[in-house]
């Protein structure tokens, strides 16, 4: 196919052909007033002129044809050249709803995940409640709102809250001989309540307790007198002495016993 | 722990309060420098004994602290470097210090949000 010339490349040279021919014609005819004529190739110079009318004539309507062909091709490439648009849109709205929908499966995988973990380990919301304020109310993680510089309170068990606590009695009650389990619950009782690092009763276990979850006032230090009568020296359970020890350690020996 | 035979129940109660108060004078650095003064920090049973106590963490048993800063300082003792480091009164009197200002933290955020509302 490759070795077809052009329509217009064949219009040309049949036209190019004719003019040729044409002009030998005339050259023969004014040779024809000065010479003998040469009849012969004239008739067959003006066939072969009739021949290349033919085939120009032949050529030009192929010409047409493939004009009304290539308007053809246009208008199809016009149809083409849409449909391509419509896909390039479709394709550009289907990858939105992709990232979308991926945005959407992330956020949903984060929330199961957050459900499970949520799930795994449950917490009753009345025993938080009770942990928060247990945590709170003794101004333990949360300084009170009117505390200055000297003022005595301290997010941890002062040495006085130690001594007043289970612990610093149970010394007590080793040092002084036996006293009786239910006496040591039931002397002292309501230092207990104020502030020391005692339990609430565990299901069942502690009935002896008094239910006094809610009821934890702040220790202040004058308090003190509740415990009256006990010795600041007091031992505490196995073996560790408690001197006297202040809240800052400025009178501890700062000697590096390593 | 009712699986212990040995213990009666009495026993295992007193323990509980005992290891209870205990853990929550971790809170106190001045008593964990005290603690690290007289030795005890360097005696493999208190050692072990500190490793123990390691189930205040679990939440059956932390919803009964109330001091619950002493689990941070039951984390840290668990290192010896720390429990070397507490004998130095320096070091106590700057976790002291830092820890009060923690403490006092919220308390300051919302002195300033009071103080913005003012204005």
């Amino acid at each position: 196919m490759t070795s077809h010339k052009s329509t217009r490349e064949v219009l040309l040279t049949c036209i190019d052909d004719i003019e040729i021919i044409a002009k030998e014609l005339l050259d023969n005819l004014i040779a024809q007033k000065q010479q003998k004529p040469v009849s012969a190739e004239h008739s067959q110079l003006v066939e072969l002129v009739l021949q290349k009318d033919t085939d120009l004539k032949a050529t030009l309507k192929l010409a047409e044809e493939q004009g009304v062909l290539q308007q053809k091709v246009v208008a199809l490439e016009t149809e083409v050249e849409r449909h391509d648009i419509e896909i390039r849109n479709l394709q550009k709205q289907l990858k939105e709803a992709e990232q979308l929908l991926a945005t959407a499966i992330f956020q949903a995988k984060q929330k199961l995940q957050a459900i499970a973990k949520a799930n795994s380990r449950p917490v009753n919301s009345e025993e938080l409640i009770k942990f928060a304020h247990r945590i709170s109310a003794s101004n333990a993680v949360c300084a009170p709102l009117n505390w200055q510089q000297g003022d005595l309170r301290r997010p941890y068990p002062t040495d006085i809250e130690m001594r007043l606590g289970f612990l610093g009695r149970l010394g007590e009650m080793n040092v002084n001989g036996h006293i009786s389990f239910p006496e040591l619950l039931h002397r002292p009782n309501h230092s207990m309540q104020q502030g020391s690092s005692v339990p609430n009763s565990q299901a069942g276990t502690y009935s002896w307790l008094s239910q006094n979850d809610l009821q934890m006032p702040g220790l202040s230090v004058s308090h003190l007198g509740v415990g009256g009568g006990m010795d600041h020296k007091t031992p505490k359970k196995e073996n560790e002495d408690v001197d006297v020890m202040s809240t800052d350690s400025s009178s501890s020996s700062s000697s590096d016993s390593q | 722990m009712s699986t212990r035979g040995v213990e009666t129940d009495e026993q295992q109660r007193i323990r509980f309060q005992v290891e209870l108060e205990f853990v929550q004078c971790f809170a106190n650095p001045n008593y964990l420098h005290f603690l690290a003064q007289r030795g005890y920090f360097k005696d493999p049973a208190f050692v072990n004994y500190i490793k123990y106590l390691q189930y205040w963490k679990e939440p059956a048993y932390a919803k009964y602290l109330k001091y619950p800063m002493c689990l941070h300082f039951l984390d840290l003792l668990q290192y010896e470097h720390f429990r070397k480091e507490i004998v130095n009164g320096q070091c106590a009197r700057f976790i002291d210090d830092q820890q009060i200002l923690h403490w006092q933290h919220y308390t300051r955020k919302r002195v300033k949000l009071l103080q913005s509302q003012a204005e």
